[in-house]
């Protein structure tokens, strides 16, 4: 009996300390080194915002915040092991646009909902280029040529299929009521080969962002001709919008981070307040813009109905363009 | 010139450019760690500096690096980068003939002077080969990826069936992923590692690394060492007369091979790994002695080593001229100047003339740095083959996982090394070619989506992949590579048979 008494009293004991010490944890997060899962490559443009807001995340919580490149699937691999993270704010996905395409693309079961959204921080509108020699001016110009032409007339590239800035080509002849199919479009890995596509005239149109043919254009060997998006972007406010020619549409890709579901409120706020802090500092504007990526912040749930309503809207783009596999 | 010289001689630049080349001597040396994660590890930490000692930086710790993935390569049979997988194919057989001192010190000097030829070649004819490139489109990279593939034939030892089927096994294997023209799944079956694809880095690292080491501890329980400790470090010993004999004899070969090197590197869609592979085919279908090429033939060692270190100062040809990564280290580049607040594309020659200068200066005497920093990495490496074989072997297969972790951080690429490293042992017992298999795996998605996006081009239509000059031009090397030997024979025959009838 005095045994038994011994070891409830140990029992009592031990599972207050371990409750005692659930507790701390509880007030200070982190107390070990936060991982940041980038689906992209190490060197290209979310790998190097994603070790930008990690260095200064770092400085605010004072633990080590590490980038790990998980590539592969059309990003669906990092996305995955981000979702399938053990859930304690230890793990952070860089979520990207491509979140909201890869379940209708067959890629993965993965959508936007599988995640807590912490920020979003970025948003880079497509926009629309020629060669500097080419004859059009403006948007509506090229689109009348494209209804009136015969179909294929036309090649346009930008990224592989189903990736941003083809998906951005879809939205666009959407707004414009062309079918997509009236025109050839050849796949690429990304922004980067297309360019040099057009550069060497083996394709008429691009579609990607602005800074990414920024040299080019400033160079003279390229032309921009609009931006899909609703306002004139300050930074290079010399490009029209789509509106402007008479279409709406405004598209792009985005850039945000995100936690897996359950991982505990307090941490979400933590880990939330921290990233207002980074990206809210002038030495995070000042790395944007001389990146050229463009600044959109959407905090938690509006940032998450941002992405379920685009993760919706693509569902009839991509099976009427057919990629649904 | 002088003045971009000198100007990049003061210690801010100095300093952190030689410490990046001991870097790339550690990156390259290292399986599955690779230029481009060093380039990407490194640019963070160049931000605060000037934009020459970051771009110093990045130049260093890619010149050492392709060379550094020779050691390996030569002395334990294990590719450092991709563009090492040629330097196994004889490297590592003149190190079992005593001779890998002489392989990895011409390995070194070769590296330095295709550096050299490739940085020459960017100053003085950059814009020239820079619109020659943009002429490049699916079509001719398709010949150039046949041509590639038709290596194959060439760089295999003994049979050319076999070598053919182990091809076939690369290009079937590099199908598997998000096919690139419909964005089709294949060969996945809905398992998301499988989606991104069979990265040929682990699969390299397996076929000769982890081959090599399973066969080194089955078979010497049966035969006695033959790499005793105590004459390794004889092996890794050379006399610097005969190197500079060797290289004597074959400048020729050398200069050939970095302008192939450099014309490769200098195309957008390929790099430093095909241009070692294309330039190892070629050297061997010019040689004298091709039946040498794989039985420890110095050309071997010679041709692919000038040409990889060339192709970097090629890569920079598109991405100076266009403002256009010619690989993925340049693609870092041109996102890194941006971050110094330079502009990089067709505006820089004209607003940033000094510090092209000072690029084309750095590349340069990156070469001479390149030769102190890589012998010391050989002496380093030295040392770890005196280590008894067991070590040696252990450690291996430790690098070898890392590296392949590392470079996805993924524990499926693991799997990889160790299911190639089976597949590549047995192979070899049944002597089936490994190289034509890394080939394949290369080249393979460049010819097959090069095909087929070109056909989405022309609607079908297969005329382009041969009307266009240069596409001719390619398809007509092809014709000749394999069309000229039996045509020549068969006059040869009917000469003779004529003669005969007389």
């Amino acid at each position: 009996m005095k045994k038994l008494l011994l070891l409830l009293t140990v029992l009592f004991v031990s599972s207050f300390f371990a409750f005692a010490q659930g507790e701390t944890e509880a007030e200070d997060f982190p107390t070990k080194p936060i991982q940041v899962i980038c689906p992209w490559s190490a060197g290209g443009g979310t790998d190097r915002t994603a070790r930008f807001v990690a260095d200064e995340l770092s400085k605010i919580l004072g633990q080590p915040v590490n980038v790990v490149n998980k590539t592969g699937g059309n990003g669906s691999v990092g996305h995955q092991a981000g979702a399938d993270a053990k859930p304690d704010g230890y793990t952070i996905t860089n979520v990207t646009f491509d979140i909201c395409a890869l379940k209708h693309l067959g890629y993965s079961d993965l959508t936007p909902a599988e995640y807590i959204p912490l920020l979003q921080f970025n948003e880079d509108a497509a926009s629309v280029t020629v060669s500097a020699d080419s004859k059009y001016n403006t948007l509506s110009e090229l689109f009348d040529d494209i209804k009136s032409k015969p179909a294929s007339s036309f090649t346009f590239s930008g990224s592989a299929i189903g990736s941003a800035w083809d998906l951005s080509r879809l939205a666009l002849f959407d707004a414009a009521g062309v079918d997509p199919a009236k025109v050839l479009y050849v796949p690429s890995k990304g922004a980067a080969p297309a360019i040099t596509e057009l550069l060497g005239d083996h394709v008429d149109v691009i579609t990607c962002s602005y800074p990414e043919v920024a040299p080019q254009v400033e160079g003279g060997s390229l032309k921009t001709l609009a931006v899909l998006s609703d306002e004139r972007n300050p930074q290079f406010d010399n490009i029209p919008t789509a509106k402007e020619s008479g279409i709406d549409c405004s598209y792009g890709t985005w850039r945000g981070f995100a936690v897996p579901l359950e991982t505990p409120d307090y941490v979400v706020e933590i880990l939330t307040d921290a990233l207002e802090q980074v990206i809210n500092s002038q030495t995070f504007i000042d790395f944007m813009n001389a990146n050229g990526f463009g600044i959109k912040i959407r905090v938690g749930q509006e940032y998450g109905d941002f992405m379920i309503s685009q993760y919706e809207g693509l569902g009839p783009m991509i099976e009427k363009a057919g990629y649904n596999n | 010139m002088i003045e971009a010289l000198v100007s990049i001689f003061q210690i801010d630049v100095l300093i952190p450019w030689i410490l990046a080349m001991v870097l790339g001597i550690f990156v390259g040396g290292v399986p599955g760690l690779t230029a481009t994660m060093a380039v990407a590890l490194i640019v963070p930490l160049t931000y605060h500096m000037q934009p020459i000692a970051g771009l110093a930086m990045i130049i260093g710790v890619s010149f050492t690096s392709i060379f550094a993935g020779d050691i390996p390569a030569t002395f334990l049979r294990v590719p450092g980068t991709p563009a090492s997988g040629t330097a196994v194919l004889d490297g590592y057989i003149l190190t079992h003939k005593g001779k890998g001192g002489l392989a990895i010190a011409l390995d070194l000097f070769c590296s330095a002077i295709g550096g050299i030829l490739g940085i020459l070649i960017l100053i003085f004819i950059s814009p020239l080969l820079a619109n020659f490139a943009l002429k490049f489109t699916h079509y001719e990279y398709f010949w150039l990826g046949v041509l590639g593939l038709s290596m194959s034939t060439v760089i295999s030892k003994g049979s050319n069936t076999k070598g053919f089927f182990s091809m076939g096994i690369g290009v079937l294997l590099s199908t598997v992923g998000i096919d690139l023209v419909t964005g089709y799944p294949r060969f996945t079956f809905h398992n998301s590692e499988l989606m991104g694809g069979i990265s040929f880095i682990p699969v390299m690292i397996g076929l000769f690394g982890i081959s090599e080491v399973l066969n080194q501890i089955i078979t010497t329980n049966n035969i006695d060492i033959s790499l005793k400790n105590a004459d390794i470090s004889d092996k890794t010993k050379f006399s610097l007369r005969e190197v500079f004999k060797e290289i004597k004899t074959h400048f020729l070969l050398i200069v050939k091979s970095s302008v192939i090197g450099n014309l490769i590197g200098a195309l957008p869609g390929a790099g430093a790994d095909v241009a070692a592979w294309v330039s190892y085919g070629a050297a061997k279908k010019t040689s004298k002695h091709p039946e040498e090429f794989g039985n420890g033939s110095i050309e071997g060692v010679v041709a692919p080593t000038s040409a990889n270190n060339a192709a970097i100062g090629g890569s920079w040809i598109p991405a100076l001229v266009f403002g256009i990564p010619g690989d993925t280290i340049t693609s870092i580049v041109l996102g890194a100047m941006l971050m110094y607040g330079l502009k990089p594309g067709p505006l820089i020659f004209e607003q940033e003339m000094g510090l092209v200068n000072q690029i084309f200066a750095v590349g340069l005497v990156s070469q001479i740095f390149l030769i102190i920093i890589g012998f010391a990495g050989i002496k380093a490496y030295s040392y770890i083959l005196k280590f008894e074989k067991n070590i040696i072997n252990t450690s291996i297969i430790i690098f070898s996982i890392i590296g392949a972790f590392a470079l996805r951080n993924n524990t499926f690429d693991i799997g990889i090394v160790i299911i190639f490293g089976l597949i590549g042992y047995f192979c070899e017992k049944g002597k089936i070619p490994l190289a034509p298999m890394i080939l394949g795996l290369i080249l393979g998605p460049m010819v097959e989506e090069n095909l087929r996006i070109g056909l989405v081009k022309t609607e079908g239509a297969f005329l382009p992949f041969l009307s266009r000059p240069i596409s001719l031009v390619l398809f007509l090397i092809i014709v000749l590579m394999f069309g000229l030997a039996p045509i020549k024979k068969l006059i040869k025959k009917m000469f003779t048979t004529n003669k005969e009838k007389k």
